[in-house]
């Protein structure tokens, strides 16, 4: 969002000062949204509760099935995971999963009754805000999230011993939650156009299931699926930090926060324009 | 559900042919919404095909189980939530019902108050997961005389124990009040238990599934019902079910009791 | 200095024409036939800095749809305006800063957390100063007495004491002007009153420019200098409260219910009264306070009948504006 800037930005320096200046008060901006998204989330304690106990009841099945599916023993390796790689995976992933909070539907709502244009007269971009907001509250179910599973794999399979793995998870999260925001986000927009984004959302949800990697490495799928997947923004959402984590040793990493930053980059330019052309409907229709 | 009605069964059955005759037209009123409705869930359910298609690429038996096992357990989990949510589409919401004061409406009219509940709404989605049901069943089952009948028998005690299950967990709304959130959960946790091959359990969580959270019952038909028939798993499905459904009529009577007694309104506020 | 000022600002709105039925549906989805609905229709707006203006207007004459052009959330489909400085369509953000909004039936309270924390959100979205923020939020809240409720969360509030604290907030920043949108829906008489005067009272100790629509007749005679009335997009009425009173607010809907019936033919006769009606017990009447008192109205039933129940209310905007066309 542009800010009154003074007569400074007139020279080079004096730009550039503004353009930092701006960056940092946005900084500052969305690290209140944050505080305050955190604070209510404290109202939602058994949401959160409860979900942590689905969590705890699907890791326990997934566990179940895999460990079958290896036949209990933990020497064999299929498609380069073990049984003890291939079941912390799916807390890493199950974790990103249900650590998302329902954006798209939440954007969906404003833009339908009209807060979206409240949220005009503040002088913080909309999206921005909301990202905000997001963060804040994924990065706090995330880090509950891996405690909650790791009560259930880590006495199945043995401890989380991933060394710098925990350094790609981590660092690649950050970008895979940006991911699955700006998907999110996109379809959530679509409200400006379009009646119902509920059909749209899920198959977004669907595909990431399926396409990105949570139920299943994409390394264990036929070779034809793992061609399409390589294509397609999913994977950076949540088989690439899981898989990171679980295959220590990061020398994917550059590669892997590449694919995220081109990704970014497209899905950013999406949710723009597409804000922007709502906001334009919004000016000349009132949404 | 009190059973001393005027007319008995011929009444009731008229009265819930009514029911569904009105769900049914409206449900038909938005008739694009409706199909795109059950056209999601019906694609959803396959998604879950489609990862146990890579999964059994992978490891092709797993105790004792095949691709086409579990997508049979697919058809009977799915058709069997089907059917109950198209006819009882409430059974799902009972908790909602009670702790936000629907009920009053219910009791203010002179039908079976259970019957009433659970009938007064269909489940647009659901008639995408019992078509599923039915496609996978005349996909990979056994499409003969009795193995129709066989699978017919597993959607009724698969649709049966969800009913029943939920009625337990709905019925929490008399006694705790507000939830809602748990029902929901419970609902969903319980979907998720009866769409994976019991088999891969072992021990206490086993036998957990065939007692207190009765998910094996559904999760096995396609195994003891369909694939090797055996009379005792079968008779104590059918055992299972029916105690599980008369446990929750009752828990339900006792609950509307105390609802009637007045004592959740300080539980509510 | 003026604060607002919009010459010929005209917003029309392309709607989709649909027709009955499912094949109504489909073919306006294939071959959309388009009407065009003029909301505003050229409108002149001169607001003074530290002015009080209120606009007026029944439901859908155009109130929001201006107040959303002035605040830059839409573009006219025509002409022009000024607020404090800025095109608000094309500097909205730089506008921001220097206005308030309160529109009376969305929140921007955080529901589940005490106000505290919206007012720190807003104060860092301003980018107010730490020390700067601190004291005017402790002024805020010494004027509008937000002592007690500060630390509740906004969804135990009243209505009453949140609307206190949705208006504290917005003037958290100071902004030159303030849009306030139906700032007293749904409050009772007593609270009501409240909140008029902490708006006038801002207004005059800061000389906050306030642009206030509502459809209350109160608002606008307790709290403004001057009233716009719009209706059916256009400007129907621009002048000094003062003349409003005389002239169109000077008119009272007294009704009272009798003990016993009454035939219209038995009422007393008391010179300007109009539009007597009676439907059982009940009997309604328009007072023209400039003709008669209420007192004297009600002399002529005290004693005469038996009095159960009694209200004296302003006329709806409705006859107002019925009553400013008759006029011209």
């Amino acid at each position: 969002m542009d800010r009154t800037m003074g007569d400074s930005s007139r020279t080079e320096a004096g730009k550039a000062v503004a353009i930092w200046g701006a960056g940092a008060a946005a900084f500052a901006k969305s690290a209140a949204v944050a505080r305050i998204t955190l604070r209510q989330m404290m109202f939602y304690k058994t949401d959160f509760l409860l979900r942590c106990a689905f969590l705890l009841m699907i890791l326990y099945v997934f566990s179940q099935l895999w460990s079958a599916a290896y036949g209990g023993g933990e020497t064999g390796s299929v498609a380069g995971f073990t049984l003890k790689q291939l079941l912390w995976y799916l807390v890493f992933t199950e974790a990103l999963t249900l650590a998302a909070p329902p954006i798209c539907s939440r954007i969906e709502q404003e833009v339908k009754n009209g807060d979206v244009a409240m949220r005009l007269v503040r002088p913080i971009s909309y999206v921005l805000y909301h990202y905000a907001s997001f963060l804040a509250e994924a990065a706090l179910r995330f880090a509950i999230h891996l405690l909650a599973g790791s009560l259930v794999v880590w006495p199945i399979v043995g401890a989380p011993n991933f060394g710098y793995g925990w350094a790609a998870l981590l660092s690649l999260s950050l970008g895979a939650l940006t991911v699955t925001f700006l998907m999110a986000a996109a379809i959530g927009l679509c409200a400006f156009w379009i009646e119902e984004t509920r059909g749209l959302e899920f198959v977004l949800q669907k595909l990431q299931f399926t396409l990105g990697g949570m139920l299943l490495p994409i390394d264990l799928m036929p070779d034809w699926l793992q061609r399409i997947c390589a294509w397609l923004p999913f994977r950076a959402a949540m088989y690439l930090p899981a898989r990171a984590a679980v295959h220590s040793g990061g020398d994917h990493l550059l590669r892997d926060l590449g694919v995220q930053a081109v990704w970014l980059a497209v899905l950013g330019a999406i949710v723009a324009v597409i804000f922007r052309r709502g906001a334009v409907k919004l000016h000349v229709n009132g949404g | 559900m009190s059973t001393g009605d005027s007319g008995g069964l011929r009444a009731i059955a008229a009265f819930l042919g009514t029911c569904w005759k009105i769900n049914l037209a409206s449900a038909l009123e938005y008739r694009l919404s409706f199909a795109l409705l059950a056209g999601m869930m019906f694609i959803n359910n396959f998604i879950w095909l489609f990862f146990w298609n890579l999964f059994f690429s992978r490891f092709p038996i797993v105790q004792g189980w095949e691709l086409r096992d579990v997508m049979l357990m697919w058809a009977i989990g799915a058709g069997g939530f089907g059917w109950v949510n198209l006819l009882f589409g409430n059974f799902t919401r009972i908790a909602t019902i009670v702790s936000t004061g629907e009920l009053d409406l219910y009791l203010a009219q002179p039908k079976p108050v259970l019957l009433h509940v659970l009938a007064s709404r269909m489940s647009i989605t659901a008639a995408g997961d019992f078509v599923f049901g039915l496609v996978i069943f005349a996909w990979v089952g056994e499409r003969t005389l009795l193995g129709a009948l066989a699978f017919a028998l597993g959607l009724l005690l698969a649709g049966l124990l969800f009913l029943g299950v939920m009625l337990h967990v709905g019925c929490l709304a008399f006694f705790i009040g507000n939830s809602e959130g748990i029902a929901q959960q419970a609902l969903g946790s319980f979907v998720s238990l009866s769409t994976y091959p019991s088999s891969i359990f072992k021990g206490a969580a086993r036998a957990m599934l065939f007692s207190l959270i009765p998910a094996g019952f559904i999760s096995y038909l396609p195994i003891g019902l369909l694939k090797h028939f055996d009379p005792w798993f079968v008779t104590a499905a059918i055992a299972a079910t029916a105690l599980i459904g008369g446990s929750g009529i009752a828990l339900f009577r006792f609950g509307l009791k105390r609802y009637a007694s007045g004592n959740l309104i300080a539980a509510r506020s | 200095m003026e604060a607002l000022r919009a010459r010929g600002l005209t917003k029309a709105f392309r709607v989709k024409r649909k027709d009955q039925g499912l094949g109504g549906s489909l073919r306006s989805w294939l071959r959309p036939e388009w009407e065009e609905k003029i909301a505003v229709a050229n409108i002149d707006l001169d607001v003074g800095r530290g002015e009080t203006v209120a606009f007026l207007g029944p439901n859908g004459a155009g109130k929001s749809t201006t107040i959303k052009m002035l605040t830059g959330i839409l573009h006219p489909s025509s002409g022009e305006a000024t607020v404090v400085g800025f095109t608000p369509w094309r500097e909205r953000a730089k506008l921001a800063y220097r206005i308030g909004t309160v529109f009376g039936q969305k929140s921007q309270l955080w529901y589940h957390l005490p106000p505290l924390d919206t007012f720190e959100l807003i104060g860092r979205i301003y980018e107010m100063k730490r020390d700067d923020y601190a004291k005017r939020r402790e002024d805020l809240i010494e004027r509008f007495e937000l002592g007690p409720y500060l630390r509740t969360p906004v969804r135990k509030l009243s209505l009453g004491e949140r609307m206190r604290c949705e208006i504290a907030a917005s003037l958290l920043h100071r902004p030159e002007l303030l849009f306030l949108d139906e700032p007293t829906i749904g409050l009772d008489v007593v609270v009501k009153q409240r909140i008029r005067e902490l708006i006038r009272e801002r207004n005059r100790s800061e000389e906050t420019t306030v642009f206030l629509t509502s459809h209350d007749a109160g608002d606008v005679e307790e709290l403004c200098s001057r009233v716009l009335v719009i209706h059916h997009g256009g400007l129907l009425l621009d002048e000094p409260v003062e003349r409003i009173k005389r002239d169109v607010l000077s008119r009272k809907t007294i009704t009272i219910t009798l003990a016993a019936e009454v035939s219209p033919e038995e009422l007393p006769c008391v010179q300007g009264t109009e539009n007597v009606a009676v439907a059982g017990r009940q009997v309604r009447l328009e007072v023209d306070l400039r003709r008669a008192g209420v007192e004297e109205v009600l002399s002529g039933f005290i004693g005469r009948f038996g009095i159960e129940d009694l209200t004296v209310e302003d006329p709806p905007m409705e006859e107002i504006i019925k009553h400013i066309y008759g006029e011209r």
